[in-house]
């Protein structure tokens, strides 16, 4: 019997797998760093090996391709529309409409997402009309969500995607806590709670996201964890917070969890979708969570988020997190243009079709000249609507309304009464 | 000395240049700031001061205030930036639990009293539910920080710097919404305005009105109306600093006037008036003509399309003003 086989010999600390090491090493940081990205298209849209294509149908390609345009169109008319002054904000969804999409065709219809801000695509995949879209972001009459929100801040319980929230990574612990409840409870039966969002936060929100994982496979629900990961690169890498290096893949922090964790191309949607498709899957089978990071680039015209509140920043032609955010200070010109030609996931997929004949250039016209006129009539109708009755602001702050609640909307009545020219009314249903 | 003029944002911006160039241990820090930060507050500090002093900190708003009160430990100066107030709160078990602690539960061995927290708050317009809010009721019940709220360029550099410079850790609230419009004549120099100490913005004899930050200029205009319309002569009192507050001025005011409106955007219940209103009415409640009027935002989250209903505006104050009068 070895040294190392007797009992005495072996690391007894409770949970440690271990053997006793004699030489002072530390593991390196980085030893994960360089993940390789999985995908399955080449930019010009060629399968690279034939056992990765998922082999959708027509239709649904054809569907995902006119998701993401159609999620552009409606990005660059609402876009604008910010800019005018007609709507208060906006973020758009450049070059993140593989990731929405190709994750939404790999879920089932019914599992509820818990999104971060910038999911608009999955939201849309599944159906969710332009109307409504428009309706929440001029908060009008007809918004589901009554106009308490800003821009963009949609939600569906039809389509299962829960309200969107502005403070970031809050939507993690709360996918988590779904999923104890899911199977013991039987109403979500095989919904599985999904997380998605941004670059994920170095905080306690993620790792108690995360760290709840042995819960989590205790109880036997799954929960898949897509990580969008719009990197923007930030002037100093290397500050002095070598931990949240932007080179440090989110990908990387999936093991540290217990996270069975990959990264893919964010720009090829059927890398998205392998992965999504194949993480669902297990997460069903063998109960545990997921984490899936999906490179891409926030990119293309004009900015990503347009009017942050306050914000003084004057526009420009390159993406940014919102108007107020300048990202021309930190990205090079040329990279932006690199990516926007070369790669992103809506030339990519149409590289794609036009291999398999499924598209031309007079279809891609017709599609332009019918999208954009679907987007401009649900916009103009959305501006034409009143916005709703203002006693509408009192409601759902709690299931009841307390009495003192109910006292400061009948104050309310009453000053409108004796003030209301000095207040929008018209602009409001009664 | 010379003066320049500055909006808000550059005269937090002089602030902390202020800083930077007088103590070579301060460094400022937070999401964004490198390039300038989101309302330009750090424009071109970087630059001058170098990438050591003026850094961006990861997106973890625990992280930052963790961070600064470190600092601050060792002595350094720490001006830590929050993107919006709205989005302090993952940072307010450091703040509560920890900076506003470590002197008392030290027994003075250990202080981070050069930390300094710096956040845009109040309403702008169209912010809703995360870029309006005015979260001082929440810290102004936590012994141990100071809160300081100005209502212009003037007031926020010398302010801010007496933040910088005081000794217990601070949280200074800008409001966002006066970040382009409130314009002044800015010294370029470094100066103090003292903390815990309001301001007598207008002296008056019937009725005393307190706020901060942008509703100051809300009462000052109900004033003006109240004068013309009612011939109703208002004491206008600037709050300033929320916590350690000036009880004395407020209550030398009542006393006066007999008659007290406090403002603030933030909901009613539990909002800053409460306190105030409540240690007037123990100091001076034989001098009270008429029950303390609060005039403040609905106990609702801030709402975005009803943003013109839900605020305290002048006609609320106004009409809550007239009523007092002829109570």
């Amino acid at each position: 019997q070895s040294r190392q086989e007797s009992p005495e010999e072996r690391p007894q600390f409770p949970g440690a797998s271990a053997e006793f090491a004699e030489r002072l090493e530390f593991i390196q940081p980085n030893v994960l760093a360089g993940i390789p990205v999985y995908r399955v298209m080449d930019r010009q849209g060629h399968v690279l090996r034939p056992s990765e294509d998922p082999q959708l149908p027509k239709e649904q390609v054809l569907k995902l391709y006119k998701t993401m345009t159609l999620l552009n169109t409606m990005d660059r008319i609402l876009y604008e529309s910010q800019r005018q002054g007609r709507i208060s904000f906006y973020m758009t969804n450049y070059g993140e409409e593989g990731t929405h999409v190709g994750s939404a065709a790999a879920l089932d219809a019914s599992d509820l997402v818990f999104g971060q801000y910038r999911e608009a695509g999955v939201l849309l995949y599944r159906g969710y009309p332009l109307e409504l879209f428009m309706a929440q972001c001029y908060g009008n009459a007809s918004d589901p969500g009554k106009g308490r929100q800003m821009p963009v801040h949609y939600g569906c319980p039809e389509r299962h995607f829960v309200t969107i929230s502005s403070p970031l990574a809050t939507q993690i612990p709360q996918g988590r806590s779904l999923g104890f409840w899911g199977k013991s409870s039987g109403i979500l039966g095989q919904e599985i709670p999904v997380s998605l969002g941004k670059e994920p936060r170095e905080s306690g929100t993620e790792s108690l996201g995360f760290g709840q994982k042995e819960c989590g496979a205790f109880w036997g629900r799954n929960l898949g964890n897509l990580r969008r990961n719009g990197r923007r690169k930030v002037p100093e890498p290397r500050g002095p917070f070598p931990g949240s290096d932007p080179a440090l893949p989110a990908a990387a922090r999936g093991p540290g969890y217990g996270l069975l964790s990959i990264r893919v191309d964010g720009n090829d949607v059927f890398a998205v979708y392998n992965a999504t498709r194949e993480a669902r899957r297990r997460a069903v089978a063998e109960n545990q969570p997921f984490l899936i990071e999906a490179m891409t680039y926030r990119c293309g015209l004009p900015e990503s988020c347009s009017g942050t509140p306050g914000s003084p920043w004057k526009s420009s032609r390159i993406g940014h997190h919102s108007t107020s955010d300048d990202s021309s200070a930190y990205r090079s010109v040329d990279e932006v243009n690199y990516w926007d030609k070369q790669d992103h996931p809506i030339s990519r997929l149409r590289h794609y079709m036009a291999n398999r004949g499924w598209w031309d250039e007079e279809e891609e016209k017709g599609w332009r000249k019918s999208s954009r006129k679907m987007v401009l009539e649900a916009f103009e109708q959305a501006e034409r609507e009143p916005k709703p009755p203002p006693h509408l602001l009192f409601s759902d702050v709690y299931l009841e309304m307390p009495p003192r609640l109910r006292r400061q909307r009948a104050e309310l009545e009453r000053h409108l009464e004796t003030y209301g020219e000095h207040y929008p009314l018209q602009q409001f249903q009664k | 000395g010379q003066t320049q003029k500055m909006n808000l944002f550059q005269s937090i911006t002089s602030a902390l240049d202020n800083a930077l160039a007088k103590d070579p241990t301060a460094v400022v820090f937070g999401e964004d700031v490198a390039f300038g930060g989101v309302f330009r507050c750090t424009v071109g500090l970087r630059d001058k001061y170098g990438k050591d002093r003026v850094f961006n900190t990861p997106l973890c708003e625990q992280g930052i205030v963790g961070f600064g009160i470190g600092i601050a430990v060792t002595g350094a100066t720490a001006i830590a930036e929050i993107q919006f107030a709205d989005y302090i709160f993952p940072a307010f078990d450091q703040i509560v639990n920890e900076a506003a602690k470590y002197r008392y539960r030290s027994g003075d061995l250990f202080n981070c009293g050069n930390l300094t927290i710096r956040a845009p708050w109040g309403c702008v317009g169209h912010g809703a539910l995360y870029h309006s809010q005015s979260p001082e009721a929440f810290f102004a019940h936590c012994p141990g920080i100071k809160v300081v709220i100005p209502r212009s360029p003037l007031q926020a550099k010398g302010l801010l710097l007496s933040c910088i410079e005081d000794k217990n850790p601070c949280i200074f609230f800008e409001p966002k919404i006066l970040y382009r419009a409130a314009v002044e004549q800015v010294p370029v120099e470094p100066y103090n305005i003292p903390l815990s100490q309001a301001e007598v913005l207008q002296t008056g004899s019937d009725v005393t009105m307190v706020a901060w930050g942008t509703q100051v200029h809300v009462i000052k205009e109900v004033a003006t109306m109240a004068q013309e319309k009612l011939g109703v002569s208002c004491e206008v009192i600037d709050l300033r600093t929320i916590l350690p507050w000036d009880t004395e001025t407020v209550c030398k005011s009542v006393a006066k006037t007999g008659r007290l409106l406090i403002s603030h955007e933030a909901p009613l219940t539990g909002g800053f008036a409460s306190e105030i209103s409540s240690t007037v009415q123990e100091e001076c409640f034989l001098n009270l003509e008429a029950p303390i009027s609060r005039v403040c935002g609905y106990d609702t989250p801030f709402p975005h399309i009803f943003e013109p209903f839900y605020i305290p505006d002048k006609w609320k104050c106004y009409d809550a003003l007239r009523k007092m009068i002829n109570y």
